[in-house]
């Protein structure tokens, strides 16, 4: 069937729309500079979603659990080994990205008789003295949008994940639009949210959510679902940055 | 990452680096030397709990045979948050082993979602220990370090204290190693029966003055450990951890208490 160059390309396709499906779902991710370094929210119903990887990176991912473990493990298996040998220093969100993950998850979406990863995932790296945060996300076939690099014009200081495109567009299309550098942790904590619900409300193409609807969203949403966050925090004594965040925490800051 | 697969037990970082050839394997037994394993580990390390947590102190010297190679040896290191290892014995081991527990916590912690178990830390370093016994046992290698951490659970501080096969002693009060240790070891015991309190009550100022009185002792008749040189400004690392965490102790409060109180 393979040899036929344009039965390959259907069979790909096929495979592509799947996966689309059944990631479509997914609550969204949002991640967003502030003052004291990168917040990661969502709103979850039952597992985890936000996830440690190194010193200095922390990921958030939506798919099928057993493929987001698999490349959460292997992402810190990744970057431990490397810090382990060499310095910690050396572990780069941009290395780990582009040289491991990224050709691993093309490679197995186009063996077409090997299961593909069902799971997209969007990292973080907190950015060094005098650098800027890293937002990289990171799809089931290995394409990559990173925040940064030379080829973009603007630096973004965000970094979302949803399950269709038109949310993350929606989300992005928002951050864009906010600074967001120099929030405390409560402000970068409402800002999230509220670009999380746009997220959410954004399913479908077309106009951006109404004000009123997006109250009511938020509302339903925390009634039905509990509040997921953590942070890669500046000025930790500690090497490791990452820290996840109280419900108590949460609820004030949206209180 | 072949294919993005872990395979092996998940949250065995040691394990992980032998996989990839990053960790030596248990040495052979088989090629004992005739001579019997090395016995002294030059320094002096010392622990002890007093009524803020725990202090750990070393001299800063670092030896081999005759000669004094470095002066400024940090040989007590921070695993994690609530976690100090003092390390006797061979520098280039013990070192090694730190920077493997180190990562094994953390590697733990981020795998498995959750903090490694107070007994399941203990144990880890045991372990290393015992896979290091080959090279021990070839006369290269030795280690004997102390482990001092904060139960976060039941309040209180936990001191340990292991010989160079990998057996662990829960240590009540204090714990000393390294080739300085005999005159430590009888001040900390002096102190603890005889003293004005036992050493779990005093408090942070008494104790490091204590330990720096004790570290002093041991470098005035063991060669292999380091006094204070004023000049250099190199004063022994002294480290507490407590329920806040890790706290070191500056230079200049060093260098303070040690003019009035010591010296």
């Amino acid at each position: 069937m393979t040899e036929e160059p344009y039965r390959w390309v259907e069979a790909i396709s096929n495979r592509r729309e799947y996966i689309e499906h059944q990631l479509a779902g997914g609550s969204p991710i949002v991640a967003v500079t502030y003052g004291g370094g990168v917040l990661f929210l969502t709103l979850s119903r039952e597992r985890q979603k936000i996830f440690e990887i190194y010193d200095r990176i922390a990921m958030g991912a939506i798919g099928h659990p057993g493929d987001i473990e698999r490349l959460r493990m292997a992402a810190i298996e990744v970057a431990s080994t490397e810090g382990f040998t060499r310095s910690t220093q050396d572990v780069s969100l941009r290395r780990l990205a582009t040289f491991s993950l990224s050709p691993a998850l093309k490679a197995a979406f186009e063996q077409i008789y090997g299961p593909p990863y069902l799971a997209r995932m969007l990292f973080a790296e907190l950015g060094r003295e005098g650098e800027a945060n890293l937002f990289t996300r990171i799809d089931f076939d290995g394409t990559m949008h990173t925040s940064g690099g030379p080829h973009l014009r603007t630096f973004e200081d965000y970094g979302v994940l949803a399950g269709t495109s038109a949310q993350a567009a929606a989300m992005e299309k928002h951050l864009a639009g906010i600074t967001s550098a120099g929030m405390d942790l409560d402000e970068a904590i409402r800002t999230a949210f509220h670009a999380w619900t746009i997220g959410h409300l954004s399913r479908e193409e077309g106009a951006p959510p109404s004000p009123e609807a997006i109250e009511i969203a938020k509302k339903e949403q925390l009634a039905a679902a509990v509040l997921e966050a953590a942070v890669l925090e500046r000025g930790t004594r500690q090497a490791a940055t990452y820290r996840p965040l109280p419900q108590q925490a949460l609820e004030s800051a949206l209180a | 990452m072949e294919g993005v697969t872990s395979s092996g037990s998940p949250a065995d970082f040691p394990a992980l680096l032998q996989r990839h050839g990053l960790y030596p394997a248990a040495a052979p037994h088989a090629s004992i030397s005739s001579s019997s394993p090395q016995e002294t580990q030059a320094t002096t390390i010392l622990a002890f709990k007093f009524a803020g947590g725990v202090l750990m102190a070393g001299d800063r010297r670092a030896t081999a045979g005759n000669t004094v190679v470095y002066d400024r040896a940090d040989k007590v290191l921070e695993i994690d948050r609530h976690s100090l290892m003092a390390i006797a014995g061979v520098p280039a081991t013990a070192w090694e082993m730190a920077r493997v527990l180190e990562h094994s916590f953390q590697f733990y912690r981020r795998t498995q979602l959750q903090e490694m178990s107070l007994d399941g830390k203990v144990r880890a370093l045991s372990k290393l220990l015992r896979d290091n016994f080959g090279f021990v046992m070839q006369g290269v290698g030795i280690v004997v370090p102390i482990f001092a951490t904060y139960d976060l659970a039941a309040q209180c501080a936990r001191l340990y204290f292991y010989d160079a096969m990998g057996a662990q002693f829960e240590a009540a009060d204090y714990a000393v190693s390294g080739s300085g240790s005999p005159a430590v070891r009888s001040i900390l015991y002096y102190q603890n029966t005889w003293g004005k309190q036992p050493l779990h009550e005093i408090g942070r100022e008494e104790a490091v003055v204590l330990a720096l009185r004790a570290l002093d002792t041991a470098a005035d008749t063991d060669t292999a450990t380091g006094g204070v040189d004023r000049r250099g400004r190199v004063y022994p690392v002294v480290k507490i951890v407590s329920g806040e965490g890790i706290s070191t102790l500056s230079e200049e409060d060093l260098a303070t208490t040690f003019k009035t109180e010591v010296k």
